[in-house]
């Protein structure tokens, strides 16, 4: 896998702040704004599979299209492979192949060294309130083959629609599922592969919680970022924090306190206030780009305050990310603190990527992410921790 | 034994307690210290961030404290690092190791056991790492392919067995010795589990997730889901509470500031509650014994609590709830105060089903659960009933009583309980016996024989009213209220209960003897007085039972009908439960002398029952059920006259009505029964009225009122020529429906006899055979 592309990561050393594109970072200051090309073999590629009917197109509107689920009814199905750049507006540089269901791989015309080589992520749909027996032999057969072709693939099984299913019985055929589908695969020898599950429903939002964990998995930077923010909470006595990105709603990091779901579906009804407010107020025509007015730029920065004592806390990172901090009333006395740890926690995403951007070495492991985590220290100790801990403790 | 705190500077994440719960180290983003607990007090004994040379490691995610050497804490860092402090050395030479391995956060780090030097990490980034204290590398690494391991514990009951949770929902049991691969995995939570903990002394693990459950699992060789606590947040922290086999300790995660202490068969209200944290819990320890324990919070407290500052939920629960289905069955569980066992003896006669709901150790076995179902015919629609009603119910032909009897009993088997009643009323009222009886001069026996069956009944009614349900009523059999029913719900219960909760069968066995084995882990100081209440309470539940033989209102109720004839209907509820065998046998075999010179024997037939019966008629008729009111006042005959508060209007009003849904029913005989029955002339005479239909003259359709063969208008009879002799037909006009040609009955026989055409020529075809 390659999150690299040499051409336009030379085509941008010429900007003051150029930043590798190929991952969707726009310039900090916002002027030069990204016009992604690169081509679709480089990008970090995420399969929808699965049976006809489970609800891959319908999870891919959703998700990255911001479709509403009700109308997802009127979708018709697909019929043919239709790749989806998510480009240009997501932080996530990701092209979504959403597969039509009675694809057959023995096909000679399929191509799966083209489709499973540089795909980073192979996400398999199973409609829970359908009979999932032909669906766990389609998988099984897909894992290995996508298996023999790319061996480095994340396998995702989504357990999809368990919306219209009562508790006890999502437990049931999610256990069934997973049994079956371990099973299965022990049985033709392919022990190794690894399947993760996630239970799903467009109506809701687990979806986009799976799909941040997918997308987590191909980050290799996550370590860092999830240290960063354990760094940032700790110093500005934040509850939880979110590294989001914006369109898709899907958190790119958390810090490590477990996620709770109500929190997220807060921050996520934040984003849409915010970007829903600001096209209507907070749109500035610039002569430059009248074109494409974005909602969402560096100005960008909302607070609502909870009546139960919370306070939500957004701020623009880059083009694609904000952060949203749930924090306490009273803790958001020290606002001048947390705004000066975000400025260094923004400055310290900058290097992570900017580091990643030296180790370019060897950019087609996934193993980059360890140095990361190593420089990310250095960066977390000196850029942050002296200085607010003294801040703080003065406070 | 008293809650004491003491505030820290920040947020604490966790706590630990040393071996002999003397100290207790709690750790968190900026608190790091150990502290000895003392009586009333902790006393700060070292504080671990007072070091110069602050780094992430000392922010700490969790803490643990060494289980065989008391020097020894290890902690887990946000930053990945684990690090193993010795509490004997100073300085920077405290920090004895700091292993860097984990990539993500370190969520998890626990000291083996009875392995000293050994501890296990879980971390963030999917993997548990085994390491030796005296060695600068883990041992082991277990990669669990999963999101993010949330816990690791050791088996208290197997040195090499550990329980990893993980974010994705699945638990996984390792062997320490073999790395490669774990021993066993299943899928517990549909959402992240972020705690598990294993039962000190059976082969329990319970697991907490987001997804608002903690799940006991039985881990013996098949995996069995035990029991689900359902709470009202998702759980960070478990621990189970020492000595005590069914109760285990949990913090929320979000919402809920207290820790609640739940006994797992319970899964619904918390056993008991502390409240004393402002902000959600982080962590519980308990000290060896089941009554104190520590807890730190995200409000910057660490605490110690005492069980006897517990707020009970249990007890400000509401201990009544009625719920309603959509077959309109009604569940009613209640509390029975075991102290008045009367209570549960009225209860008794509504009682269909009854189950003792799941007994916890507060209220124990002392609540009920009652069903009613509606009868069997309840299904049918109100219209089947009434159909069938109409049909079935006898009006003439037999005596009062037998009449009402009959259809008591049908009206029974359409699931009209009250109707029934109603039906037996009136027999009571005004069968024969009783009228002979009322002549006669034998009184004192008729009225002991006739009022008990009465106000039996009406007992019944009132009962059925008041619960609004139909329940067995008046006719149930009255061994229903003996002591011999008593016992037998005992049984029942315990029956139940055994069913569901085996484990307690020692203990409900035991009840009947007094002998109150609580299983040696429930024998606790806070139950001690419970036992005593519940003992107390025992013995009086079984002796009012003896006290039953002769209840003295028995004999007051008596006195009372008779001297005062009171309505059915000011009964006292209260007085329901002398309704009992004895009741009935013993006050007359022993007072016949009481009856007798009491007694105003000129009055009793003379008991005014119209106003009662005109009541039960009117609130039927005002229910819509105007069929009972009629059926009874046709089947009254002429006692109905007895009834002459109601005017005669109010009858044929009834009588019309019935009859007017008997013919929407299409139920002609019945309606016309009804008529021939009913005593109301203007009702009498509908048969008799508009019998008479006209024909129409075929010419002008005027209707031929005078005779049927000439047209007052036409002046011809031209029509009602015969087309075979074409003479008048003055008689019976026969005619073919197809082409309206016909004649005498007698020609037209003839003629079809031998033809199949119309005789007039038309060439219809008349007959087809």
């Amino acid at each position: 896998m390659s999150y690299q592309d040499e051409e336009e990561g030379g085509a941008f050393d010429g900007h003051a702040s150029s930043f590798p594109k190929d991952f969707g970072y726009g310039a900090f200051d916002g002027e030069h704004d990204v016009n992604l090309s690169a081509s679709g073999e480089q990008k970090p590629r995420i399969l929808l599979m699965g049976l006809r009917r489970s609800g891959k197109s319908s999870i891919q509107k959703v998700v990255f299209h911001k479709m509403s689920p009700n109308e997802t009814l009127f979708l018709e199905s697909t019929n043919k492979i239709v790749k989806d750049d998510i480009n240009n507006s997501s932080f996530v540089q990701f092209q979504i192949w959403d597969f039509p269901g009675q694809i057959d791989f023995f096909d000679s015309s399929f191509d799966s060294d083209m489709i499973f080589g540089g795909c980073g992520a192979l996400v398999f749909v199973i409609d829970a309130q359908d009979d999932y027996m032909e669906a766990l032999n389609k998988l099984n057969l897909t894992v290995t083959k996508a298996y023999k072709v790319n061996p480095n693939i994340k396998f995702e099984v989504f357990i999809h629609k368990v919306d219209g299913l009562g508790d006890d019985f999502k437990m049931e055929s999610q256990r069934d599922i997973h049994q079956r589908a371990t099973d299965d695969l022990a049985d033709s020898g392919y022990d190794q592969i690894h399947l993760s599950f996630h239970l799903t429903s467009i109506y809701d939002h687990s979806i986009f919680e799976a799909f941040s964990k997918v997308v987590q998995k191909l980050i290799p930077q996550l370590p860092a970022l999830e240290n960063l923010l354990n760094i940032l909470n700790t110093n500005s006595a934040i509850e939880k924090s979110f590294l989001f990105d914006v369109v898709s709603k899907i958190y790119i990091a958390t810090d490590s306190t477990p996620v709770d779901m109500q929190s997220y579906e807060l921050c996520c009804d934040m984003i849409d206030v915010v970007i829903d407010v600001s096209w209507i107020y907070g749109h500035v025509f610039s002569v430059k780009e009248e074109q494409d007015p974005a909602a969402f730029d560096e100005q960008s920065s909302s607070l609502i305050k909870l009546n139960n004592g919370t306070v939500l806390y957004l701020r623009e990172v880059n083009k694609f990310l904000a952060l949203v901090c749930i924090l306490r009333e009273d803790n958001f006395d020290h606002k001048g603190i947390i705004d000066y740890n975000f400025l260094c926690f923004r400055e310290a995403i900058q290097q992570v990527f900017e580091l990643r951007n030296k180790c370019q070495g060897n950019p087609l492991t996934n193993s980059a992410g360890s140095p990361i985590v190593n420089g990310n220290n250095i960066i977390g100790e000196r850029h942050l921790s002296p200085t607010l801990t003294d801040e703080i403790g003065s406070k | 034994m008293a809650t004491f705190h003491v505030v820290q500077e920040g947020p604490v994440n966790a706590l630990a307690l040393n071996r002999d719960n003397t100290q207790v180290a709690i750790g968190g983003r900026n608190v790091f210290k150990v502290y000895t607990i003392e009586e009333d007090k902790f006393r700060e004994v070292c504080n671990l961030r007072a070091s110069k040379h602050l780094n992430l490691s000392f922010s700490c995610n969790d803490v643990s404290w060494s289980w065989t050497d008391d020097h020894y804490l290890a902690t887990a860092a946000t930053n990945g690092h684990v690090c193993v402090w010795n509490l004997t050395k100073m300085g920077k030479a405290m920090q004895e190791q700091d292993y860097q391995e984990h990539k993500r956060t370190v969520n998890k780090v626990n000291f083996h056991a009875s392995e000293p030097n050994r501890l296990i990490s879980g971390s963030q980034d999917g993997t548990m790492r085994y390491f030796d204290i005296r060695a600068k590398n883990a041992v082991a690494i277990f990669y669990s392919n999963t999101e993010s391991v949330r816990d690791v514990q050791f088996s208290p009951h197997n040195p090499y067995t550990f329980a990893a949770v993980s974010e994705n929902g699945s638990v996984q049991l390792w062997d320490v010795r073999r790395p490669d691969r774990y021993q066993q995995q299943f899928a517990a939570h549909s959402g992240p589990i972020f705690a598990c903990d294993w039962h000190p002394e059976s082969t329990w693990l319970a697991t907490a997730s987001r997804d608002k459950t903690i799940k006991v699992w039985d881990l013996t060789s098949k995996l069995t889901l035990e029991y689900t606590i359902h709470t009202i947040a998702s759980i960070g922290h478990i621990k189970w509470r020492p000595q005590r086999r069914y109760h285990i300790a949990s913090c929320a995660l979000v919402v809920d500031c207290s820790i609640n202490i739940w006994d797992v068969r319970r899964p619904y209200i918390p056993f008991a509650a502390f409240n004393e944290h402002k902000d959600i819990p982080s962590g519980v320890a308990w000290k060896e014994d089941p009554h104190t324990f520590l807890s730190s919070g995200r409000d910057c407290t660490l605490y110690q609590h005492s069980f006897n500052f517990a707020s009970r939920p249990a007890s400000k629960a509401n201990p009544q709830g009625v719920s309603l289905n959509n077959k309109g069955e009604v569940l009613y569980a209640h509390k029975v105060n075991v102290n008045n066992a009367i209570v549960k003896a009225a209860v008794g006669i509504i009682r269909k089903t009854s189950t003792t709901q799941s007994p916890d150790q507060f209220h124990l076995a002392s609540s009920l659960m009652h069903q009613f179902t509606e009868s069997p015919r309840g299904e049918q629609s109100e219209s089947e009933i009434f159909l069938g009603l109409a049909n079935n119910y006898v009006l003439s032909g037999r005596s009062l009583s037998e009449m009402c009897e009959h259809n008591s009993a049908v009206a029974k088997q359409y699931g009209k309980d009250q109707v029934a009643v109603v039906w037996k009323i009136i027999k009571t009222m005004y069968g024969e016996e009783y009228l002979q009886n009322s002549t006669s001069t034998n009184r004192e026996d008729v009225v002991s024989h006739n009022n008990l069956p009465l106000n039996n009944i009406m007992g019944g009614i009132e009962h059925t009213n008041e619960n609004d349900q139909r329940s067995r009523g008046g006719d149930t059999p009255v061994a229903q209220f003996s002591d011999e029913t008593e016992n037998e719900d005992q049984v029942d219960h315990i029956a139940i209960y055994s069913n569901g909760f085996p484990t307690y069968l020692n203990f409900r066995t035991g009840l009947p003897k007094g002998d109150f084995s609580f299983g040696e882990n429930e024998i606790d100081m806070e139950f001690d007085t419970m036992i005593t209440d519940f003992q107390s309470g025992y013995r009086n539940y079984v002796t009012p039972q003896q006290d039953f033989v002769l209840p003295n209102e028995a004999f007051h109720l008596r006195h009372e009908i008779r001297n005062r004839t009171p309505p059915p209907d000011k009964f006292p509820n209260s007085n329901f439960p002398v309704m009992n065998d004895d009741s009935q046998t013993i006050p007359l075999e022993e007072q016949p002398q009481t009856l007798l010179t009491v007694s105003c024997l000129p009055k009793m037939p003379l008991y005014d029952s119209s106003s009662i019966v005109l009541d039960a008629l009117k609130h039927h008729a005002i229910l819509g059920d105007v069929q009972t009111a009629a059926c009874v006042l046709i089947v009254l005959g002429d006692q109905r006259k007895t009834l002459n508060e109601l005017d005669e209007s109010t009858q044929e009003h009834w009588l019309l009505g019935y009859i007017e849904l008997l013919s929407r029913y299409q139920l002609w005989n019945i309606a016309t029964q009804i008529i021939k029955l009913s005593w109301i002339p203007s009702v009498e005479q509908l048969n008799q009225q508009s019998t008479r239909f006209n024909t129409n003259c075929s010419k002008c359709s005027k209707a031929l009122q005078r005779i049927g063969w000439l047209c007052d208008r036409c002046h011809s009879s031209q029509y009602a020529l015969c087309s075979v002799c074409h003479q008048v037909v003055k008689g019976l006009y026969a005619w073919c429906q197809g082409c309206s040609h016909g004649g005498h009955l007698a020609h037209m026989r003839q003629w079809f006899a031998i033809n199949k055409m119309c005789p007039t020529g038309c060439r219809h075809l008349c007959e087809y055979k």
